[in-house]
């Protein structure tokens, strides 16, 4: 395998291969700052791109699209609240606290430096583990992935603090709209009522950036007309609230000793980023809200998250950006994109004649010793693009909000339309903004409502699949090893949560 | 590295010029507008219809006139991209890129203000063969060793097979209805789940189209039983067809071009005819050799016969089971 390492690493770094992968993040930053856009929009416009490059030059490309997009999203989850991508709704519940505060920088730099330390061991990981880890991933069947499922919802549901109740309840919600549409066996329709175009069910990108964002936006637009009215009513001539004004970015800077205390929530989101990642169809929302709540539980400033915390941002920063190595593991191993992005980087190895799956390694080791190559240094052209790009598009964000807020509204309109040439998915995407105003209004969790909404599908499937392989019979669901112990951890976390760290609250 | 990117512009700037060359001649006898042809497809970006329809709009506005996009409209489970070209004017401009699926056999199962007679193709693009597959140290080895252990012990072979009433699914019903076999059938989510399934050895056979398993047929880590088609496939030499083992099953899935049947028959012949000419350049070629598209075009006339046959034995298959009366 050595001898193909030479070759593979004048591949990586000729000049062309390193300016495309420049190319590639810048683009992917600007794109993920915009609501409703992401990098994996931008690889699928870009994918007929590929059929004219070389190879190496359009994973770069692909690479650094995605590793800029990644990052990207946390700029508009920090400067507006609105996550830019899936992956950085969690960013947003700390980082537009803290841009609130008056110390965006802060959240931003915390937010790069967590996401570059989480990609680049999550990436590691993916060279070292990828054959060995292919070998253990066959082993799983549709018993075990519905185990797995099961288990990572419950595990989402009982980290929400002090209201597992209603975390529950809105995974099963998630779990219900997910099941709008054709049954995935039977081909029957479900809770469609007759509306013809609800027969492909709810798209994920309208449904989140609805929940998530739109619901956001209403929240502020209702909060700045009701400060209006309020002030016409006491006829109070008051300076118009100016953040930009009174904003001093000398005092905004991440101290070092501000950094290192966020090295424990990084590292937890990384650990937990990189395994989540491996695991097909859970993806990075899933990875950096579990990060999120482990690290609440681990830190000793617990309190402070949801107020502004750094250390809330870089859990779920590093949590979501650690997945970008580890989700192409099960490509690599079986052929099985684990997520939209692993899918079309799958697309992409077919456009340019590879097959994915366990002989790719072999087939093509020059270049994917290539791609493992970019794959670690975009992660550096990303920090330094990112340090170069931040001072500006902080700036953007002390925009007052009521020039901003209308244009936010506008791109994630647009962006959601842009995803699927569909008018059903921008009301889908109005109706999940008003569903998520009332759920913000009664305290609910968002979080684990958008996790059942991601992993009813799949956890439908393989729940079905094993009943049929195991002629319909129950016990046929314990029939594994791996599922049996995947309940017995379900079940410890669960009644940890509730018994003993209850009593530390 | 760099010459060869240099290489293809340059063949693009020779055939540009071949093109200016004939634009007064093709200009004037072309019944189409200068508005971008659109060719909608009903499933999501990446996939084996996506590639085939790019290399086409890669390579055919030189020889058809205008621009040519690919529009990926899955919504609706691919019900939206088709009563999007439904409603779209007749021109030509706009036109469906679809396997048999969101058009034969939705067009039985669904609630559709259309009829198949409402579409007529312009073009085929490929033929896909589906393929029953299993892993080597399975002891089914050969439709015989399957057809013998499924008459002693029915109904306990599992078949993965994607999505129901699918390219993949259909024939083992048909092939069922023929034989009076019974085995559990498992939908999946497509061709890799399936794969993976299989070789881990959670389930005993499965069905895909050929190009999804060639690498590992060849390698010997899978084994094909049989396709069924006419005739074998070109990537499956070694693969018998169900036909030569003595069951006439061919149900083999395409992937077409239609317009609506109220697109003008010279609109529709010039379509035909600059798309057939793009296939067949040198560029087209390469770009279907390197994806693995097999693209062997048909005319519009052929086209519809294919189109009319399939329409019949999805019809009859489907009321054989009971889908629809």
């Amino acid at each position: 395998m050595l001898e193909s390492f030479i070759p593979a690493l004048a591949l990586a770094f000729s000049p062309e291969v390193i300016l495309y992968v420049a190319i590639g993040v810048f683009m992917g930053i600007t794109l993920g700052a915009i609501p409703g856009l992401s990098g994996d929009m931008a690889i699928a416009i870009l994918l007929p791109v590929v059929f004219f490059l070389e190879p190496a030059a359009a994973l770069g490309l692909l690479t650094g699209i995605y590793k800029g997009g990644m990052f990207g999203g946390s700029i508009s989850a920090i400067s507006f609240g609105v996550p830019g991508t899936p992956g950085s709704a969690a960013t947003a519940i700390d980082g537009y606290q803290a841009k609130l505060k008056g110390y965006p920088n802060k959240a931003l730099m915390t937010a790069l430096y967590s996401s570059v330390i989480g990609d680049s061991t999550s990436d590691l990981v993916l060279i070292f583990l990828a054959l060995p880890l292919a070998i253990v991933a066959l082993t799983f069947g549709p018993v075990e992935f519905f185990a797995l499922y099961a288990f990572s919802l419950l595990l989402i549901s009982a980290l929400t603090k002090g209201k597992v109740a209603k975390g529950v309840a809105m995974a099963a919600l998630g779990v219900l709209l997910a099941m709008i549409g054709r049954d995935p066996m039977g081909g029957t329709l479900r809770l469609t009522f007759g509306i013809p175009e609800l027969a492909g069910g709810l798209a994920l990108i309208p449904v989140l950036v609805g929940i998530f964002a739109v619901s956001e936006l209403i929240i502020q637009l209702s909060k700045a007309w009701m400060e209006r009215a309020s002030r016409i009513m006491e006829d109070t001539r008051q300076k118009a609230e100016s953040l930009l004004g009174d904003y001093d970015a000398s005092k905004d800077k991440l101290t070092m000793r501000e950094f290192t205390a966020t090295l424990k929530a990084t590292g937890i989101g990384t650990t937990m980023g990189t395994l989540i990642g491996a695991l097909p169809g859970a993806g990075s929302s899933l990875a950096a809200f579990i990060s999120y709540g482990l690290a609440q539980r681990f830190s000793r400033k617990g309190d402070e998250f949801g107020k502004g915390s750094l250390e809330g941002v870089a859990a779920a920063e590093a949590g979501n950006s650690a997945t970008s190595g580890s989700t192409l593991i099960p490509l690599f191993a079986f052929g099985i994109p684990g997520s939209a992005t692993a899918a079309l980087f799958g697309a992409a190895f077919i456009l340019m004649g590879m097959t994915p799956g366990p002989r790719l390694i072999y087939d093509h080791t020059e270049v994917i010793y290539a791609l493992f190559l970019i794959l670690i240094y975009a992660n550096f052209i990303n920090l330094g693009l990112s340090q170069f790009l931040l001072p500006f598009y902080s700036k953007i964000a002390m925009i007052k909000s009521r020039i901003l807020l209308p244009i936010v509204c506008v791109l994630a309109i647009l962006g959601t339309f842009a995803a699927g040439n569909s008018v059903i998915d921008v009301w889908v995407l109005l109706f999940a903004g008003l569903l998520g105003v009332v759920l913000r209004m009664y305290n609910f969790p968002l979080a684990p409502l958008i996790l059942g909404f991601i992993v009813a599908p799949g956890a439908e499937r393989a729940l079905r699949q094993a009943l049929l392989i195991g002629r319909g019979e129950w016990t046929h669901l314990l029939s594994s090893p791996i599922a049996i112990g995947l309940y017995t951890v379900a079940a410890i976390m669960i009644l940890t949560f509730t018994f003993v760290l209850r009593d530390k609250k | 590295m760099f010459h060869t990117i240099t290489s293809r512009k340059g063949a693009a700037a020779t055939a540009v010029a071949a093109m200016m060359a004939i634009a007064p001649t093709l200009g004037a006898a072309s019944p189409l507008g200068s508005d971008p042809i659109r060719l909608v497809i009903p499933f999501g970006p990446g996939g084996g219809s996506d590639i085939t329809a790019r290399v086409l709009s890669a390579t055919a506005p030189e020889f058809c006139g205008p621009r040519i996009d690919v529009v990926s409209m899955s919504g609706a489970a691919g019900l939206e991209a088709v009563n999007f070209v439904r409603n779209a004017e007749p021109n030509g401009h706009t036109l469906l890129v679809t396997d048999y699926g969101p058009i034969v056999t939705s067009g039985f199962v669904d609630d559709v203000d259309w009829s198949h007679e409402d579409w007529q193709p312009i073009m085929n693009f490929t033929e896909w063969l589906p393929t029953v597959y299993t892993r080597p140290d399975h002891e089914i080895q050969t439709i015989d060793d399957w057809v013998e252990y499924a008459t002693e012990n029915p109904d306990t072979l599992t078949f993965g097979h994607a999505s129901p009433l699918g390219l993949v699914h259909l024939p083992l019903i048909l092939f069922e209805s023929e034989t009076g076999l019974q085995n559990i059938h498992v939908p999946t989510s497509g061709g890799g789940e399936t794969r993976s399934l299989i070789m881990g050895g959670h389930m005993d056979l499965g069905m895909t189209l050929p190009a999804s398993i060639a690498a590992e047929v060849a390698s010997g880590e899978l084994t094909a039983l049989g396709v069924f088609s006419e005739e074998r496939s070109p990537v499956l030499p070694d693969t018998p067809t169900f036909r030569e083992s003595g069951y006439d099953v061919v149900l083999p899935a395409w992937l077409m071009i239609f317009g609506t049947s109220d697109v003008p028959s010279d609109v529709v012949e010039h379509l035909q005819d600059c798309f057939i000419e793009a296939l067949a350049s040198p560029t087209a070629v390469a770009m279907s050799d390197r994806v693995n598209a097999g693209i062997e075009p048909l005319n519009a006339e052929d086209s519809n016969t294919l189109y009319m046959a399939t329409v019949e034995s999805i019809g009859n298959i489907l009321r054989d089971i009971g889908e629809i009366e």
